[in-house]
């Protein structure tokens, strides 16, 4: 046991010291990095020597640098992740649909039906009035306009939501390839022993931004990659191989089916005839995430409110039509459509053309004094027309007036709306509690890191000044030799 | 539970965002003036808004439809007024010539009389209100021949709805008035004279006839058929009276539901100002404390205090 020993502890000291300030140092410099988990220095003395008679360390080394993690609360996240982007995808859609339906604070479809039937009431008052038969077919115009720009704004919602896919699944593509790449690097660096705590940052993060876009399964490996299936079971990612995942537009009008490649690195090109089919139309409610929400939005909200204003179309065309061709027009034509008779969709819905003025059949026959409805005067028909407003249609939902059905729906609109904008709240709050439960565990504090430095620097200071004392020591030794 | 500047900071932008979106909504209320704004607001409430909007626009319609019956009976009943006038003049002439002498001036003073009696009846039976001749039913052309007398107008009844499945008849038949129906009746002699319903027009014409030839028993029904002519259609200005006082109960009657709808409507949907403004005063003060606290918490740093 020499003054040489107390050179080799103050310089383990040192180095030992100097890593640990490398660390605080990567990890102030992280400190706004996302999915970055903080480090910490593990620190234990040098095994024991008994040369001077009694045990004594001969230093410091590093054990270890350890990566502050928690797996369960990762797993929660990605979970989390996956319904509250599904609920967002959904929220958002249903908040471009809303304001078709908001009577409350615009004239809309509600307001052109009662209008509608407001003129039918206005021509019983005068028959054979030229404004009045006018202000009819003007109103009917603007009920028919009306239809045809709900049915276009939920189509274009249904149309944007099909665009939408092409690039979540890009994004899932370019995501599980960084996955698998980080996956080589993973393997690559345990290989010769290194320590891989930024990849594993980066593979969660990695998952966390994947189970954005579609629900996830990961499965971690005890070399520390992940693997990840879908929903369906279908691998996404396996070690170092990935698929794609994209979209195959199919049918009239072409829409998205989502479709999953062959696993390799590169992964074998798109073949839609022999591929994985993942989602087709209706079939991607399993999906979860961003990409289940946008295809539940196009398969079945959309279609559900368009299916409803359709059948709403198709009941008023065929209950005017059937009152109308019973009535006599000024002319003293009979069986004349009000509407066109083929377009009983809120799309294709229309005056029929042949439909003017004088045609409008506001009379009906009166036994002995009006057989053959010749007379202007005649108003007994425009009054059942107008008495169609307050009588009850059989709709699939059951029995309502045309107004009371639109209301329902009204109604249905701003439950699904408020219903997606609550569970999108509640999935945010809890997603954020497990964000903060996680940067409790893992974020930087700088606070922390900062005494952290003070205490590594002034550790690093001590050690230099035992290399000083024991400097002079060997100073003092080496004069007595001279 | 260890706490990092980061979740400080996450924390902060999280309330104050929440503190932003009640601001937002209070800003919203008062600039609309509304409660609810859109059907997620509050779907249910939505329904029955959207329901009592219904109804109110409904109220209006029928309001709009009951002014233009009474303008229609009203018209009718100026008419009717004319006519009753005259037939006074009518029934004196006929009182005259059954109690006076039949001498030759009086009787083609009394024959031209009535001739323009009758002919400003016709007249009058020919009025219109825009296009539209009242006293023809369903037809639309002039219903009496301006010389004859001949009704070729119908006897339906031009109803409009005042209320969910009620209509009144906004119309007097003519052919019923002043022809005793359709075809014309018979017109009254001997032990039918002074029966009802009574061919008006037919009866002076027959009383000028009866006149002119000095029928006395001619003269003695024309009498009697005027007497019962005068009452019937003062029966029908008392229909019409009737209808216009329906009306009126009927206008007033949507009046006093629609005033109470749209107090409800107001009710539920107006924002309280006042509660508005004190939730918006205190929404304020919680966010001015946020921020001051946000602007002061995310300054503190160990590093001020390091050399």
């Amino acid at each position: 046991m020499g003054i040489g020993t107390i050179f080799d502890i103050a310089s383990s000291g040192i180095a030992a010291q100097r890593l640990a300030i490398e660390v605080t140092g990567e990890n102030i410099a992280n400190v706004n990095t996302a999915g970055y988990s903080r480090q910490q220095v593990v620190m234990e003395n040098k095994p024991v020597t008994t040369a001077n008679g009694f045990g004594l360390g001969t230093g410091v080394q590093i054990a270890t640098v350890r990566r502050s993690y928690d797996g369960m609360l990762q797993l929660q996240i990605v979970n989390g992740n996956s319904s509250y982007q599904e609920n967002l995808a959904k929220q958002s859609a249903l908040e471009q649909i809303e304001p078709s339906f908001n009577e409350l604070a615009s004239d809309g479809l509600g307001k052109a039906v009662e209008n509608f039937f407001g003129a039918w009431q206005d021509l019983s008052a005068n028959p054979s009035g030229t404004a009045e038969r006018q202000a009819l077919l003007s109103r009917s115009q603007i009920l028919v306009d009306t239809f045809h720009q709900m049915d276009s704004r939920l189509a274009s919602v249904a149309q944007t939501a099909d665009n939408n896919l092409v690039g979540i699944t890009a994004e899932v593509t370019d995501n599980a390839r960084n996955l698998a790449l980080v996956n080589t690097q993973i393997l690559a660096t345990q290989s010769v022993g290194g320590n891989a705590n930024e990849l594993l940052d980066q593979r969660d993060l990695l998952l966390q931004k994947l189970s954005e876009k579609v629900g996830i399964t990961s499965t971690l490996a005890s070399d520390g990659t992940a693997s990840v299936t879908l929903p369906g079971g279908e691998q996404l990612v396996s070690g170092t191989g990935y698929a794609t995942l994209y979209t195959n537009a199919t049918g009239v009008p072409p829409t998205n089916d989502i479709m999953l490649s062959g696993i390799g690195n590169p992964p074998p090109a798109n073949v839609p005839a022999t591929d994985t089919v993942v989602a087709t139309v209706g079939g991607g409610d399993a999906l979860s995430g961003s990409l289940g929400g946008t295809l539940q939005i196009r398969d079945s909200v959309v279609p559900g409110y368009l299916a409803k204003l359709d059948e709403m179309a198709s009941e008023l065309v065929s209950a005017v039509n059937t009152a109308h061709a019973a009535g006599y027009g000024l002319d003293g034509t009979t069986g004349n459509d009000f509407f066109d008779a083929a377009g009983v969709t809120s799309g294709s819905i229309a005056l029929d053309g042949a439909l003017t003025a004088t045609k409008i059949g506001a009379a009906l026959p009166v036994p002995v004094t009006d057989p053959a409805p010749t007379s202007s005067g005649n108003n007994v028909n425009a009054l059942a027309l107008a008495a169609l407003k307050s009588s009850s249609v059989a709709f699939s939902t059951g029995g309502a007036t045309f107004a009371g059905f639109f209301r329902a729906m009204v109604g249905e609109v701003g439950v699904d709306t408020q219903g997606a904008q609550n569970v999108t709240a509640q999935g945010g709050a809890f997603l954020k509690q497990l964000n903060a439960l996680r940067s409790s565990n893992s974020s930087v504090s700088l606070d922390e890191e900062l005494t952290n430095l003070t205490k590594y620097q002034r550790a690093f200071q001590g050690s230099a000044k035992v290399i000083n004392a024991a400097t002079d020591m060997l100073d003092i030794v080496l004069g007595m030799v001279r | 539970m260890r706490v990092t500047p980061g979740m400080t900071a996450d924390n902060a932008v999280y309330n104050l965002q929440q503190g932003r979106v009640a601001l937002d909504s209070l800003q919203e209320q008062i600039a609309s003036g509304s409660v609810i704004n859109r059907p997620s607001d509050d779907p249910l409430s939505t329904r029955q808004l959207l329901d009592l909007q219904e109804q109110i626009s409904a109220g209006d319609q029928y309001s709009s439809n009951i002014t233009k019956a009474s303008l229609l009976l009203n018209v009718t009943d100026t008419a009717l007024t004319g006519m009753s006038g005259l037939m006074q003049q009518v029934k004196k002439i006929a009182g005259d010539m059954v109690s006076g002498t039949l001498d030759a001036s009086s009787i083609s003073g009394a024959v031209t009389s009535l001739t323009q009696l009758k002919g400003q009846m016709i007249d009058l039976a020919n009025t219109q209100i825009g296009n539209q001749y009242i006293f023809a039913g369903f037809k639309n052309s002039q219903p009496f021949d301006t010389t004859t007398g001949a009704f070729s107008g119908t006897g339906d009844a031009l109803n409009l709805e005042i209320a969910n499945g009620s209509t009144v008849a906004t119309n007097i038949s003519g052919g019923n008035l002043l022809r005793g129906g359709i075809p014309a009746a018979a017109v009254g002699s001997g032990a039918t004279a002074g029966g009802s319903p009574v061919d008006i027009l037919g009866s002076i014409e027959a009383l000028i006839l009866a006149i002119s030839g000095q029928d006395t028993a001619g003269i003695v029904d024309g009498a009697k058929n005027m007497k019962a002519a005068a009452e019937q259609i003062v029966a029908a200005q008392t229909d019409v009276a009737g209808r216009l006082v329906r009306l009126s109960n009927m206008q007033s009657l949507i009046d006093s539901n629609q005033n109470t709808l749209k107090s409800i409507f107001g009710d539920m949907q107006n924002v309280d100002y006042a509660k508005v403004g004190v939730q918006l005063s205190q929404q304020t003060t919680a966010f001015n404390a946020a921020l001051s606290t946000t602007a002061k918490l995310s300054q503190l740093s160990l590093l001020d205090y390091m050399r």
